[in-house]
C-alpha cells in the first residue's frame, strides 16, 4: 500500500478541482464538440461498416478522452511537482519503492481520465440510441489509462520545462487522437501511413473497444495494449529510481 | 554518524562542490556556513539523496548515499530550502500524507503533537496557501520531524522569518537536538549558526574552508574585532588577540570606534575575504 499516499494526495486535488464547475467543462468541452461537429453534423450522412457514424464515433471519442485525460493530468501535475513545487521531492526523499511511486501516480492519472471519459460515455448514451458498452469495453477504457497515465509519468520526469509536456503532446498525443481510428477507419489508410499508424497504441485502443465481443484482431490490439503498458510502466519506475537533482 | 569523502558535484561545468571531506558525530548539530553558491544545498542534496555525486562517497550512519538510498530515507528528515508543502492542501493532510510515507505508527496522535509543538494545532484544517512565510516554515519543520527521524536536515531553516519567530524556530531545533539526533543544519545567518551549532563547517565556491567550533574559529583568530569608520566612510576591521591590544589599537584611530568581541562574521571574512 505504498502508492496509496501518492495517489491520495494527487485525488486530493482533484477533488477540490471537481469542486469547480469549470473543470468538469473543460473536461467534455472538447470530445462534446467533435461529436457535434463531425457526429450530428457531417456524421449523418455516413456509414461506417454498415453502423450509423454516431455510434463509430462515441467509443472513438471516449478513448481518446481517457486518454487526452489520463495522460495530461499526470503529465502536467508531475512536471509541476517536480520542477516548480517540489512537492515530488518527498516521495523520493520517502522510503518507498520507486515502482510504488510510480504506482500512485498511474492510478491517480487512472482516476482522472475515467471521470472524464464516463462523462462521454454519458453523453454517448443521451446522443445516440445505438451506443452501448460491453465488459472488453470496460477493461480496454481501463487499460487505456493506464497506458497513457504512464506515459504521463514518463514525460513528467523527463521534461525540462512546464512547456515541454506541451510540445510532447503536440507531437504525441495529437497525432494520435487524429490519425487512430477515432474519427474514420484505418483500414482504407495509404500503406506508408499504415504503418506508422498501427505503431500508436490508441490505434489498438480503438480497435479492441469497438469490439461488443472479442475476436482475433481484438485480442492482438488489447495483447500490444499490455504490452506497451508493461514496457511504460518499467520505464516510467526506472525514470523515478534514477532520479538525480 | 554522517561521513562525507572527497565530495564532488558538478553542475553544467561549474563545481558545486569540490572534494569534500568532513565527519559529522552522532547527536551533533552541525552547521554547514556559506555565502549563496558556497554549496551547502548541494552537499544536503546528495546526503539526502536527492542527488547523486559525480566522485567521492557520503555516508549517513553507514549507509551509503548511493547504493542504500532506501535505508538512509528511513533515517532522516528534511526541512529544504525551498517550501515543498503542497499549498492546495491543508496542514493536516500535507502531515498525514507525510506520515503514510513514512510508515508513522500512530500518526493522528504525532500529528496533533508536533502542530502544537509548532503552535498551529489550531490552524489544522487551513490549507497551507493561507499561512504566513513563518507559518509554512513552522508547518515544514513539525513535518520533518514527524517521522522522528533520527538526523535531521534543515536547509537554510529561518531564511525570510523575522526575528522572533526565528528564535521560537531556534528553541525547536535545540530541543531537536537535546533529544540526542544528529542535526545538519545550513545558513547563510551568522547568527543561527553560532547560536545553534556545536561544530561549524565553513564552505566557500564549494570548497571547505575551515571546521571547528564557533568559539575555537573565533579564538584562533583573536577574541577582539576593533572597528572604525575611515575618513572614506568605508568601514576598518582590526583583530586583536586581547582587550589590551584592542586598547591599544583603537588609541591610534581618530573618530568613533568601536571595541566588540569577535564573532563568526569575523571568521568568515577573514578566511575568504568576502562579507557572508
Amino acid at each position: 500500500m505504498d502508492w496509496y499516499p501518492v495517489f491520495l494526495k494527487e485525488i486530493l486535488h482533484f477533488r477540490r478541482k471537481l469542486l469547480k464547475l469549470g473543470y468538469i467543462f473543460s473536461a467534455m468541452v472538447i470530445p462534446i464538440i467533435y461529436l457535434v461537429a463531425f457526429g450530428l453534423g457531417l456524421g449523418r450522412r455516413v456509414n461506417v461498416g454498415g453502423m450509423d457514424y454516431l455510434s463509430f464515433l462515441i467509443p472513438g471519442l471516449v478513448a481518446m478522452s481517457s486518454m487526452n485525460n489520463s495522460y495530461s493530468w499526470v503529465a502536467s501535475s508531475l512536471t509541476l511537482n517536480r520542477l516548480y513545487f517540489k512537492t515530488f521531492q518527498i516521495f523520493i526523499q520517502a522510503p518507498i519503492r520507486p515502482s510504488a511511486i510510480m504506482a500512485g501516480e498511474v492510478l491517480a492519472g487512472m482516476a482522472k481520465g475515467l471521470f472524464a471519459s464516463s462523462l462521454i460515455i454519458i453523453v454517448g448514451f443521451v446522443a445516440s440510441d445505438h451506443f452501448s458498452i460491453s465488459c472488453f469495453f470496460v477493461i480496454t477504457l481501463l487499460l487505456n489509462c493506464f497506458l497513457f497515465a504512464n506515459l504521463g509519468v514518463i514525460i513528467g520526469m523527463r521534461a525540462k520545462s512546464h512547456e515541454d509536456t506541451s510540445t510532447y503532446s503536440n507531437f504525441l498525443i495529437m497525432p494520435m487522437a487524429f490519425f487512430s481510428g477515432t474519427f474514420f477507419p484505418v483500414d482504407k489508410i495509404p500503406l506508408v501511413l499504415k504503418a506508422v499508424v498501427y505503431i500508436m497504441p490508441l490505434t489498438h485502443t480503438n480497435i479492441a473497444i469497438r469490439k461488443p465481443v472479442p475476436d482475433v484482431e481484438s485480442c492482438i490490439s488489447f495483447g500490444l495494449l499490455l504490452i506497451y503498458s508493461l514496457v511504460f510502466f518499467i520505464y516510467g519506475s526506472r525514470l523515478i529510481r534514477e532520479y538525480n537533482e | 554518524m554522517i561521513e562525507i569523502t572527497n565530495l564532488t558535484k558538478t553542475y553544467r561545468n561549474v563545481c558545486a562542490v569540490d572534494d569534500v571531506s568532513f565527519t559529522i558525530r552522532q547527536g551533533e548539530v552541525f552547521g554547514l556556513l556559506g555565502p549563496n553558491g558556497a554549496g551547502k544545498t548541494t552537499t544536503i542534496k546528495v546526503l539526502t539523496t536527492l542527488s547523486k555525486p559525480d566522485a567521492g562517497h557520503c555516508k549517513v550512519k553507514g549507509y551509503d548515499v548511493v547504493l542504500e538510498r532506501e535505508s538512509i530515507k528511513k533515517l532522516i528528515g528534511v526541512v529544504p530550502q525551498e517550501n515543498n508543502l503542497d499549498r492546495e492542501l491543508t496542514a493536516y493532510e500535507n502531515l498525514r500524507i507525510y506520515g503514510m510515507l513514512h510508515h508513522v505508527a500512530d500518526c493522528e496522535n504525532k500529528i496533533s503533537d508536533h502542530l502544537k509543538m509548532v503552535d498551529l494545532r489550531d490552524r489544522k484544517n487551513t490549507a497551507v496557501a493561507e499561512f504566513s512565510g513563518g507559518m509554512q516554515r513552522r508547518l515544514l519543520l513539525a513535518r520533518s520531524l514527524l517521522s522522528q527521524p533520527e538526523v535531521l536536515f534543515l536547509d537554510e531553516p529561518s531564511i525570510g522569518l523575522d526575528p522572533q519567530i526565528r528564535r521560537h524556530l531556534w528553541d525547536v531545533i535545540r530541543k531537536t537536538g537535546i533529544e540526542g539526533r544528529t542535526v545538519v543544519i545550513t545558513t547563510h545567518y551568522i547568527e543561527e549558526a553560532e547560536a545553534l551549532c556545536h561544530r561549524v563547517g565553513i564552505l566557500n565556491r564549494g570548497k571547505l574552508i575551515a571546521l571547528d567550533t564557533p568559539q575555537n574559529l573565533k579564538n584562533g583568530l583573536g577574541e577582539y574585532t576593533v572597528e572604525f569608520i575611515d575618513e572614506k566612510g568605508k568601514l576598518i576591521q582590526t583583530i586583536c588577540r586581547n582587550r589590551d591590544e584592542a586598547h591599544d589599537k583603537a588609541r591610534n584611530y581618530s573618530g568613533s570606534v568601536t571595541i566588540r568581541k569577535t564573532n563568526m562574521e569575523d571568521v568568515f571574512i577573514n578566511l575568504t575575504g568576502e562579507r557572508i
